[in-house]
């Protein structure tokens, strides 16, 4: 068994153990990130959404419920986190829009409105109401985005459909970045003659030159272009990913890709090691702290059997919020699904609670009470709490 | 203004064996349906073409129906029946004596029967828990209900038959005591329509006593709700029985990548009233466990459940009450069939039919017996390896639904809902449970102009809302996992309002 030492090991490459492991590696700290696989920003629109319950996001926060951990962070860390990442993602040409003041509107593939506070540029120009003038373009064969949806809503709306002659999210998005592919659907799109005041598109706008794609689109036909974000696989979800992870890397941090945590080193009260497993075999990580971020249900943080719910890494103690019965409303729509509150309940130094090691930081959707869904706490909660976690470590560290 | 001869009221494996029994003997029919086809009990059963062996212990003459009708079926429904064959196991404790009467009765009602060695079962099913005793084979089947409706259908349609779906049959038009027509309320439009013919069958399944009180008749019943859960995984290539005297989660089927496995059996009041608890799903899949100890550790990807008309009897646990048929005459124009299984769902027909034949004085033999069912022919235009060759095309990942069936089945059926593309291509049965190709389908439903968009919209939200009363009591494991990331995409992603 190999052995590798550091001063902080962060698990999961979510939103949160990005952010956190940007922080701490930024301090000049020996930062490894081990992660079982993708996060589910890669799933998301790569819109950051913060609290979707209020007009302002932070308004928003001061009314959700006392147990939210969203209340163990000030507001002034809250703006520091969002500006990090709005200074991060310009850093590396995928530029954000949006302030903490104020939620903004983004068209959904079914033409309804979504709330979230910060967008990428390419989404700054999705209507703010119904009756915009749009022209949207949709590709041949591509199986995730039907323009009907969104005309049934949006009045003056029409659509054209353009072949690409691949026919997946990928793979149009990969022809995007191909200059002579983009200078014929540009020509395509000027023999369109359009009238409609904006374009929008499916977001396929390229992999990771999107923002400069959509610039030059909109230049060339003299209005304002947007994406609409679709269904995994999301492109703006997964330029979100590849632009942190790429930050992280370039402050000296280092990622274990596909390794998930199995297993812990303990002694006394602290954690000495993890074990990931690699390619079936196991490698001994060592560290002087650890920063769970391994999301909810869905990235793999929190795991449900049939009558408990569990955290599989170090076994912290789990908020089950009631028996199985309680776990689902019966009306699908009411987003009131006990099941959100389930997670790790921390303190204000983001250690869990009655966690017997002191050397632990939990951040990111994996905590207790945030109900992601429910109070729309994405990725802008997850970078939050990352940076709180990371702060608190780095506090312990020195 | 609608005449026809005979009207047959449900939608069943029994309304839909009656219309094609009567397409074959000539005799104009109209089938009306609320639902779909196999909206039902038919739609919500464990899908087991059983060999009757289940019933050979408890009663024979179900028994000696069920196998006979077994051979049949196999013959004439090749394309609906998978020849898995069945075992009944013995596990440590359970009952010598009644291993004894089993093959006893088997015996005698001619069903064949091979015992066989705990060794030589663990090789036919790998899965089986090791610590069985024995097993004994017997020809079980697993059958495709939905299919099977379809191909019934078929026929009637041939033959110029009439069938409403989605129409609701809410008052017998009477003359004179007797029962000469019905009105059925058409779901999508709210228009009612009158249909006239000389003889009613009510062949409503559960719903029986909802119809003959229309005309202030009523049939002793028991209601029985059994229910089922479906795994993601085909642990098993045979029918798997406990053999013990019928009780909770007994009967694993496989069908086609998944296995199904119950039932439990509840007396209910209301057929339109049924909740499954997760007491229920914890049950089954630990008494399936015992025979499959896999079961434990599999994702159940939904649990369902259906409710089975009983005829009355003296004994108290409606396990115990015969599963055979009744045709009761009412002697006013219109007759009830109740009980039975989907397995002699054409016995009944048969039987029906006769009654009908000779009330209108006319004499030609079933033939349902001999005749292939209609349109097999086509279902195997669908190989594997054909729906691979098209992936890029393929809109439900989960079971390989291409958007050219999907294409296909709305422009046959020029169907406006999700469910009856699902009945008829398996699309959202798998894994997702159509979490991620609903959204698709409707999409094409558009651009096909059957639905406006408004249409579209609502159709996904009474489709998502439908599928999670089957997912919501079978949700921990992955299988949580999969409905926290489907709902992020329904309710984040694309921001479908909420209720309040
Ligand atoms: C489908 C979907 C769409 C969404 N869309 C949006 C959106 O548009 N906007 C928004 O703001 N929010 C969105 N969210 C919510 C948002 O993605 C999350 O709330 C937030 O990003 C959570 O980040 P996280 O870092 O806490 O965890 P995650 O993103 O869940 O990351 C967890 C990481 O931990 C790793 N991991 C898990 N277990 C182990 C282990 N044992 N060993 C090693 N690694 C492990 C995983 O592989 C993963 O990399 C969406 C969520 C989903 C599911
Ligand atoms: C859980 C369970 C498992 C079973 N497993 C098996 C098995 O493995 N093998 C087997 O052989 N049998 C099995 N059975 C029994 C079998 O499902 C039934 O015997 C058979 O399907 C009955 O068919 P049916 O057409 O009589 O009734 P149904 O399928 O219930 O059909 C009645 C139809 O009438 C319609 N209807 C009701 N009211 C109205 C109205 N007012 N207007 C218009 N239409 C109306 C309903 O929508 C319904 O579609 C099972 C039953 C249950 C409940």
């Amino acid at each position: 068994m190999s052995v590798i030492e550091y001063d902080v090991i962060v698990i999961g490459a979510g939103v949160a153990g990005l952010t956190a492991g940007t922080l701490l590696a930024g301090q000049g700290l020996n930062v490894a990130l081990v992660t079982a696989g993708e996060p589910t920003a890669c799933l998301s629109t790569g819109c950051v959404d913060v609290c979707s319950q209020n007009e302002n996001p932070l308004q928003g926060i001061a009314n959700l419920p006392d147990l939210h951990p969203f209340h163990l962070v000030s507001s002034e860390t809250i703006l520091q986190a969002l500006t990090d990442f709005q200074q991060v993602m310009t850093d590396m040409n995928i530029p954000y829009t949006g302030t903490l003041e104020k939620n903004r509107q983004v068209i959904s593939a079914i033409g309804t409105f979504k709330t979230t506070c910060l967008t990428p540029l390419t989404m700054e120009s999705s209507p703010q109401s119904i009756d915009e003038k749009i022209q949207i373009v949709t590709f041949t064969g591509l199986k995730d985005f039907y323009p009907s949806y969104i005309i049934s809503r949006l009045q003056n709306a029409s659509f054209s459909t353009y072949d690409a002659r691949v026919s997946t999210t990928m793979g149009i998005a990969a022809k995007f970045e191909d200059d002579a592919f983009l200078e014929a659907f540009i020509s395509w799109l000027e023999n369109l003659n359009i009238s409609a005041d904006k374009i929008a598109v499916p977001a396929v706008l390229g992999l990771e030159s999107a923002t400069a794609i959509m610039k030059r689109i909109a230049s060339r036909l003299k209005r304002p272009v947007f994406e609409i974000p679709t269904i995994p696989p999301s492109m703006p979800g997964r330029r979100l990913f590849n632009a942190l992870k790429d930050h992280f890397r370039s402050k000296g941090g280092v990622i274990y890709w596909g390794w998930p945590v199995v297993g812990v080193e303990k002694a006394g009260r602290l954690i000495e090691a993890v074990t990931a497993e690699s390619r079936g075999r196991p490698n001994s990580l060592n560290a002087r702290a650890f920063v769970l971020a391994t999301g909810s249900f869905v990235g793999g943080g929190l795991h449900a059997e049939r009558d408990t719910i569990v955290e599989p890494v170090f076994g912290l103690p789990v908020h089950v919020p009631s028996q199985r019965e309680g776990w689902f409303d019966q009306d699908y729509f009411s987003a009131n699904h006990g099941i959100g509150q389930a997670g790790i309940m921390v303190d204000t130094s983001f250690r869990a609670v009655g966690c017997p090691w002191d050397n632990i930081f939990v951040c990111g959707a994996i905590l207790a009470h945030t109900e992601a869904l429910k109070n729309g706490c994405g990725h802008g909660f997850a970078m939050t709490t990352g940076h709180a976690a990371a702060r608190s470590c780095l506090e312990y560290l020195q | 203004m609608i005449k026809t001869d005979v009207i047959i009221i449900g939608g069943g494996a029994t309304g839909c064996g009656i219309a094609r029994d009567l397409a074959l003997r000539g005799i104009p029919h109209c089938v009306i349906e609320k639902g779909d086809f196999a909206a039902g009990a038919t739609g919500a059963c464990h899908g087991l073409l059983h060999s009757g062996g289940r019933y050979a212990v408890s009663d024979p003459v179900a028994a000696k129906e069920c196998y006979d009708e077994n051979i049949i079926l196999r013959r004439i429904a090749e394309k609906c029946v998978e020849p898995t064959g069945g075992l009944f196991v013995r596990l440590p404790g359970d009952s010598k004596l009644f291993r004894e009467r089993f093959l006893r009765s088997c015996e005698e009602i001619g069903i064949p029967t091979e015992v066989i060695s705990s060794t030589k079962a663990l090789e036919l099913v790998p899965n089986l828990n090791p610590e069985i005793e024995e097993a004994i084979k017997v020809p079980d089947c697993s059958i495709d209900p939905f299919r099977l409706c379809m191909l019934n259908m078929r026929t009637s349609k041939l033959k110029d038959g009439l069938s409403f779906t989605r129409h609701k049959v809410t008052e017998i038009i009477q003359s004179r005591g007797r029962c000469i027509g019905v009105k059925a309320t058409d779901a999508a439009t709210g228009e009612i329509k009158q249909i006239y013919g000389n003889i009613i069958v009510n062949a409503s399944g559960a719903w029986t006593n909802l119809i003959a009180g229309l005309v202030g008749c009523t049939v002793p019943l028991t209601l029985s709700k059994g229910s089922l859960v479906i795994t993601n995984h085909r642990l098993t290539n045979m029918v798997i029985n406990r053999l013990r005297p019928s009780s909770d989660g007994d009967i694993i089927v496989p069908n086609e990548a998944v296995c199904l496995a119950g039932t439990t059996s509840l007396t209910v009041e209301d057929p339109d009233k049924i909740a499954i608890t997760p007491s229920e799903v914890d049950t089954i899949i630990s008494e399936a466990g015992r025979m499959i100890p896999h079961f434990n550790n599999t994702r159940v990807i939904r649990a369902f459940s259906g409710v089975r008309p009983l005829l009355k009897s003296q004994k108290l646990d409606s396990r115990e009450i015969s599963r055979g048929f009744q045709i009761i005459d009412h002697q006013n124009g219109m007759y009830s069939i109740v009980g039975g299984k989907l397995t002699t769902f054409r016995l009944m027909a048969e039987k029906m039919v006769d009654i009908i034949m000779s009330a209108f004085n006319l004499k030609r033999a079933c033939e349902t017996a001999e005749k292939p069912l209609d349109g097999q022919e086509e279902l195997s235009g669908y190989p594997l390896s054909k729906r691979l060759a098209d992936m890029k095309n393929i809109i439900c990942e989960c079971e390989l639904v291409t958007r050219k069936e999907v294409e296909r089945i709305i422009e046959q059926t020029g169907t406006r809902h999700v469910g009856d593309i699902q009945h008829r291509t398996r699309l959202g049965m798998g894994p997702c449970q159509g979490g991620f190709c609903t959204f698709r389908a409707l999409g094409i439903m558009h651009d096909m102009q059957i639905l406006t968009a408004e249409q579209s919209v609502q159709s996904l939200r009474e489709f998502l809302q439908r599928r999670f009363r089957g997912i919501r009591c079978a949700l921990w494991g992955d299988q949580l996992r999969e409905e926290q990331l489907v709902e992020y995409i329904y309710l984040g992603i694309l921001a479908m309002e909420r209720n309040k």
